[in-house]
């Protein structure tokens, strides 16, 4: 017996949850689709092919305090920043859950990020599978499924006059209405996605890093930074100092290792300098140090840096290309 | 899914430090002496460093130049080179800075101890190297010959002049220096030229010998040339590198070289460790 809820009953749950908690959710704003707090369940988009940023700003912020500067009486105090509310985060692909599981990864990992795991404690996880893939989505081959309910807490899946409901985790499990009944129904075959050659392709990397294809490839990046902006699984940030009115905070922001500057020092040297370098360290981090140091890719295969680039430098092509290159090379 | 939600753990947080001395150095050099305000003491490792903070300017990665062999006060050395390094410059004793830390490998004491430590620094590269001389000199017995090639561009810029006298004076302390360039009217008694001028004038027992390197990214290649030339073995050549860091912890992803973390598996490396990646370009 599966687990249904019905149009009805999932709007009344959502009116609920915006009530109790912070609900975010896939909404539109000035053109874009994007996730937001809603307060208003008609404000949700439910048929989606992607949103164009992914969930992973409700964990690791665009902009976050880390901490206060209190200065009182001559004394200084840190205060940290805490989440002190519950949020359902509603809507998200397969392929967002599961690039939230491969952030867990740094951020979770002792010494784990204190703001990052308690925004992830005091969140629970709503997905919608993804039914129409977009042409760049490749998700299949980085070891996801449009449907794949693995790195959710709640799956629904759209059946009949409302929605299949599969509660992954004790805590969605716990977030479920009441109005939630079994009915004998058959959930619909997951859509299929374009594959790409991605097996072996960690190991294949490791021969091919001098290869002058990567700062070819490289001479068309502008260093927009757009795709470490758009990736769920980017997650290198700058820390910095703002003082405004008195008040002294300490800000973590995204960052991207793109960025001319990115590993220049004090003094100017820059171990890092050419465009070539930098492209191949985005691959490299991803299909090839992130695999090294925690086991798994670091990509979902959401195709957003795909569509993003304006200048077309494609993951999907640089997979390909270095398995060709590296059965070029040989072992 | 493991998670410290007590307010006092956050990873970013530092702690408080007053400083207890200022001391000029050089034209660009200060030296400050710390100690943490909750009385804690830092216990670092020779080759460590920290992230300090100036509250409201920012943060910085600086080695800790004295040994934790001294006191419960530890040493930085900061040359004013931009934003934040200028507002430490401007800091007063009594002042207070944030620490965190202490981050990174440091040197292998354990793999010295016996050793006969060949300490090769390059200008400012020497206030890293002091946390290992200093810890060296403390425990004197422990190891073997101590010699120190220190190169700077010029006389004026060599740090710690009182305390490289003292070195001078102790008969179990070999010490060779260098100036790039000496003006006319300065006096000078050590060689002029790079600091791999000095290397001929030492003898030292290669299977015996683990140099321990910093200094300017430039230098490296060339002292690595001569330790290899002397015949000592690429494990026993031991660099510490700089490198753009945010957050000491292995995430914030600036001082990332191939797969390791500067910050967590440096800053110290061994120079086979580096010949094996592909972007140290030694």
């Amino acid at each position: 017996m599966t687990r249904f809820i019905s149009k009805k009953d999932l709007i009344t749950w959502l009116e609920k949850l915006i009530q109790e908690r912070i609900l975010i959710a896939p909404t539109t704003k000035n053109g874009l689709l994007l996730f937001q707090p809603v307060s208003e369940v008609e404000d949700i988009v439910l048929d989606f092919q992607n949103t164009e940023l992914s969930p992973k700003e409700c964990f690791f912020s665009a902009t976050e305090t880390l901490f206060a500067v209190k200065r009182e009486d001559g004394r200084t105090e840190l205060v940290p920043a805490t989440v002190d509310r519950d949020t359902v985060l509603f809507g998200l692909h397969p392929c967002d859950a599961m690039g939230m599981a491969i952030n867990d990864k740094p951020f979770l990992a002792e010494p784990a990020d204190t703001l990052y795991g308690q925004h992830r404690a005091r969140t629970t996880l709503i997905g919608l599978p993804c039914s129409k893939p977009t042409t760049e989505c490749f998700c299949t081959s980085m070891g996801g499924g449009p449907h794949d309910p693995t790195h959710l807490d709640v799956l629904l899946t759209e059946a009949e006059d409302g929605y299949i409901v599969q509660a992954v985790t004790g805590k969605g499990e716990e977030i479920l209405p009441s109005s939630v009944v079994e009915r004998e129904i058959v959930s619909p075959p997951p859509p299929s996605v374009e594959p790409v050659p991605a097996a072996g392709i960690s190991e294949v990397m490791e021969r091919v890093f001098e290869a002058p294809y990567w700062s070819r490839l490289a001479d068309r990046c502008i260093h927009c930074n757009i795709c470490a902006y758009v990736c769920p699984t980017c997650y290198c940030f700058d820390v910095r100092d703002y003082a405004n009115g008195g008040r002294i905070e300490r800000v973590r922001s995204w960052e991207s290792c793109q960025s001319p500057g990115f590993t220049r020092i004090a003094g100017g040297y820059d171990p890092r300098s050419s465009k070539g370098a930098r492209l191949r360290q985005r691959f490299y981090h991803k299909l090839r140090y992130f695999p090294q140091e925690f086991g798994a890719l670091g990509c979902v295969g959401c195709g957003r840096c795909i569509r993003a680039c304006p200048v077309n430098i494609d993951i999907r092509e640089v997979i390909s290309d270095v398995q060709k290159l590296g059965a070029k090379i040989g072992t | 899914m493991a998670v410290g939600t007590e307010l006092g753990s956050s990873l970013f947080l530092p702690k408080l430090a007053e400083l207890l001395k200022v001391e000029p150095l050089s034209e660009k050099e200060k030296l400050f002496q710390l100690r943490l305000k909750d009385g804690s003491r830092l216990n670092h490792k020779p080759g460590q460093f920290v992230e300090v903070s100036v509250l409201g300017i920012g943060e910085a990665p600086i080695s800790i130049s004295s040994s934790p062999t001294r006191d419960d006060s530890f040493e930085l050395v900061v040359r004013m080179v931009g934003n934040l390094t200028g507002a430490l410059h401007r800091l007063q004793p009594g002042d207070t800075v944030g620490i965190r830390g202490p981050f990174g490998n440091g040197f292998p004491v354990s793999e010295l101890l016996k050793r006969d430590l060949l300490f090769v620094a390059g200008g400012i590269g020497l206030c890293p190297l002091r946390s290992m001389i200093q810890h060296a000199i403390d425990k004197r017995e422990q190891f073997g010959r101590i010699i120190l090639l220190y190169g700077c561009r010029q006389p004026a810029e060599q740090l710690f002049r009182g305390e490289l006298g003292e070195w001078r004076q102790r008969p179990d302390i070999e010490i060779l220096e260098s100036v790039d360039r000496c003006p006319v009217d300065v006096a000078w008694e050590g060689s002029v030229g790079v600091i791999t001028t000095l290397f001929p004038q030492v003898s030292i027992d290669p299977g015996k010998t683990t140099a321990l390197v910093v200094g300017p990214p430039v230098m490296y290649r060339f002292v690595v040339a001569e330790c290899l030339k002397q015949g000592i073995a690429k494990e026993r050549i031991l660099l510490s590198l700089e490198r753009r860091m945010k957050c000491g912890m292995g995430f914030c992803g600036h001082c990332q070289i191939n797969n390791r973390y500067v910050c967590q598996d440096g800053p110290v490396f061994s120079y086979a460790e580096l010949s094996r990646l592909g972007e140290a370009e030694l």
